[in-house]
């Protein structure tokens, strides 16, 4: 079903919103998404939290923080427990991606679980990434880390009302000003609760970086190439790793093992020759 | 992702429950504990936030495809609020989500509940384990009705 969907895909500019826990991601994209709507957008919200390790239970908190944004409006908002996926996304999100993006929503927000410098997977779902920041989160030594500050097209400073958030915001400024050979200029913005009208500035700038994909054809570049490998490693795993690992015996001896990596590998290997030999597209 | 497999619908995927407490009730303690209960039996668990009207927790349900919600009420309008909830389902045609109930519930208006599709109806001291089983065996019914 998703093969053919995505024929229809490839018109929605995907923003995906990152940031450490409790920055106020959600309250941001439930407030930015408001407005957004009201501007006549068709706006589509999947919004990632985290399952336990050990009972695969999940609490989805997303939804509370923008609830009044969703009554009435152009807008779909769909909460995803991660499932055990690392990265900040979980395993549907690339799916219910593409069902948003076909079914004609302009803008689909993407929210990562709450994530660390290396919670990179969002780059190669989003067109667009935001990384929201705040005040107090590090100096300017954490500002030019690499990893999840390289991987950030826009950045916010979200709670602006709070005192450090000029300083959190001059060092990324300092950062971005070292930025060159990008094609896109970074930029930053301050935005807060208290003054609604910050949030203009943040749609403006996502608008700028839309229109920048856009126009080098490379929206939804990034996602179909994702998909494509996520679907062949989910089918590498369905059809050749799981069952070959069910195959060793309880308690085997280690010659098993070898024996069993010596011919599986050799087949392997020769099948997948085959495979890559053949021409595609 | 394989072509023609939709994981949503396999049969071990956790069951998804929405908390609500529709209308004017602002005692949320104990849904946090019933929400952090929920979450430890291995089930997905939202919470619909403090006041929100019926038409909202149904929208929620709709959007977010429970297989349960759980409607609270320790104010008294049960039988008012926790009704119009049911209708608007009924009214929609949705049968494939189950309706479960708690809160300061007098015995008598359990069966009328009952009547509308809202089954439990526990009340304060009820052990945690039994609300679990209780929704644990609507969610399965629910799950079947979608898998139709």
């Amino acid at each position: 079903m998703l093969s053919k969907l995505y024929n229809h895909t490839g018109k929605a500019q995907v923003i995906g919103i990152t940031g450490p826990p409790g920055i106020g991601k959600s309250t941001l994209i439930g407030n930015v998404s408001s407005k957004m709507a009201d501007m006549g957008h068709r706006v589509a919200i999947l919004a990632i939290d985290a399952s336990s390790p050990f009972t695969g239970g999940s609490l989805l908190g997303n939804r509370i923080r923008m609830q009044e944004s969703l009554s009435g409006k152009n807008i779909y908002m769909r909460s995803l427990a991660n499932r055990g996926a690392r990265g900040g996304l979980s395993e549907s999100s690339i799916g219910s991606t593409a069902i948003l993006d076909a079914a004609g929503f302009d803008t689909i927000f993407v929210e990562t679980v709450g994530a660390g410098q290396a919670d990179l997977d969002v780059m190669d779902l989003a067109d667009t990434t935001v990384l929201v920041l705040g005040p107090g989160l590090g100096d300017q030594v954490q500002a030019i880390k690499a990893g999840i500050m390289e991987i950030a097209d826009l950045f916010v400073i979200n709670k602006m009302d709070r005192a450090d958030s000029y300083f959190a915001m001059k060092d990324i400024e300092d950062t971005l000003a070292m930025d060159d050979a990008r094609p896109f200029k970074r930029e930053v913005v301050g935005t807060t609760i208290k003054d609604p009208t910050t949030y203009q500035s943040l749609i403006a700038l996502m608008a700028k970086h839309g229109n920048f994909m856009r126009e080098s054809g490379r929206i939804g570049e990034k996602r179909f190439k994702m998909g494509l490998r996520w679907m062949l490693e989910d089918e590498l795993r369905a059809r050749v790793i799981d069952p070959l690992m069910k195959r060793i015996p309880p308690n085997s001896e280690k010659k098993n093992y070898y024996d069993l990596m010596a011919t599986v590998g050799q087949l392997f290997s020769e099948n997948l020759n085959k495979v890559l030999e053949k021409e595609i597209v | 992702m394989v072509d023609g497999k939709n994981r949503s619908l396999f049969k071990d995927k956790p069951i998804k429950i929405l908390l609500a407490k529709p209308g004017i009730d602002g005692h949320d303690r104990g849904v946090f504990v019933l929400a952090k209960a929920f979450r430890d039996a291995g089930m997905e668990v939202l919470y619909a936030g403090l006041l929100p009207t019926p038409e909202e927790v149904v929208d929620t349900a709709v959007n977010e495809d429970v297989d349960v919600v759980a409607l609270s009420l320790l104010n008294g309008a049960h039988m008012t609020v926790f009704k119009k909830v049911a209708d608007l389902m009924k009214q929609r045609g949705i049968d494939d989500i189950a309706l479960v109930g708690g809160g300061t519930i007098p015995d008598e208006d359990k069966p009328s509940l009952e009547a509308m599709g809202i089954s439990g109806n526990y009340g304060p001291g009820t052990p945690l384990s039994v609300i679990i089983e209780h929704v644990t065996r609507r969610a399965e019914e629910a799950r079947l009705k979608k898998l139709r």
